[in-house]
């Protein structure tokens, strides 16, 4: 088994388990105080993280274009508009600067 | 699926509704199969893991962080801790579930989605209506679209040259970066995001852990903040 399939194996079974354990025992959970807030800033917490991982294993060209996308998000609020921003303007930035 | 009349019409008006996400979802799922050609997987692979995991960013993320040579494990850390929210969406809609045989709660919690089911809740609060079939009617359309679009960004993939010349490896810097722009709920997320900037930095710039720690240390950085803070 390669890695790719073990992680493809491993993250079918846990993220069914993870949608069947809300579905089902989400009423145990509490729904205000510390955890509930702590888990509702989880998802934007992980994914700014992964976003400033992503920009230290860049440079400058990748970091200009990601001030571009974000502008972008922040007018267009459109998925494939901002992807389409970052896209163009790093293969710009690659190719001219 | 046997369905009554109200409910099949229940599914087409999500299906319905679920387009313009699913057009968002198809460029998504594009890049992600693009990603996933570049770290060497099949078509088929692709198709098979979209359909059975169907959780974009951590399939984003779990490929990434294989490609990046950091393996399995940390790759499934990486995946599934992204996923956890997963558990308070369908906590939240936990009555659409209830009172249903198994296999009917086993697809519809699958077939759950941040789009869906915030497509779903923006329907109850208009109408008054939207459960069960609503869901799951939007969500077999973004499961659908979303297998069909990684397994042509594969297909698309093998026909380009150079990603990287195109700049279609930072897709996913600038996908993640529209999505964190969405997530962003105001002045009372900046303590916890401050939080988990820092800790990633620190984390991974020093070289104290590898990447994908990075990414879980500082997850859970700005978690805590949030969990042991009385403003936010």
């Amino acid at each position: 088994m390669s890695e790719t399939h073990a992680a493809i194996a491993a993250l079918l079974v846990g993220t069914l388990t993870i949608r069947l354990a809300g579905a089902t025992l989400g009423q145990r959970l509490p729904t205000e105080g510390g955890w509930a807030r702590a888990l509702n800033a989880l998802p934007g917490c992980l994914i700014l993280s992964l976003v400033i991982v992503m920009l230290l294993n860049g440079g400058p060209r990748e970091w200009f274009a990601a001030a571009l996308a974000l502008a972008t998000a922040a007018v267009t609020k459109s998925l494939p508009a901002t992807m389409a921003v970052g896209v163009a303007a790093v293969a710009l930035l690659r190719h001219f600067v | 699926m046997e369905m009554n009349r109200p409910a099949r019409k229940e599914a087409l008006q999500g299906a319905r509704d679920v387009t313009p996400l699913a057009i968002g979802v198809a460029v998504y799922g594009m890049a992600f199969g693009l990603l996933a050609a570049q770290a060497g997987m099949s078509s088929l692979e692709v198709g098979f893991m979209s359909a059975f995991v169907f959780a974009g960013s951590s399939q984003i993320v779990a490929v990434e962080r294989i490609m990046a040579g950091a393996g399995a494990l940390a790759a499934i850390v990486a995946g599934l801790a992204l996923n956890l929210r997963l558990v308070l969406v369908t906590a939240s809609i936990r009555d659409v579930y209830a009172n249903r045989p198994f296999w009917q709660l086993l697809a519809g919690a699958h077939l759950t989605t941040d789009e869906n089911w915030a497509l779903m809740l923006a329907r109850r609060a208009r109408r008054g209506t939207g459960g069960y079939a609503y869901l799951v009617g939007a969500g077999l359309v973004l499961m659908a679209v979303w297998t069909a679009s990684t397994v042509l960004g594969v297909v698309f993939a093998s026909a380009l040259p150079e990603p990287r010349a195109l700049g279609m490896d930072f897709a996913f810097v600038a996908a993640f970066i529209a999505i964190v722009r969405a997530l962003w709920r105001g002045k009372a997320d900046l303590g916890p995001w401050l939080t988990s900037a820092a800790v990633v930095v620190a984390a991974v710039a020093s070289g104290l852990v590898d990447s994908s720690w990075g990414i879980i240390l500082g997850g859970l950085a700005g978690a805590s903040f949030a969990g042991v803070s009385r403003h936010v």
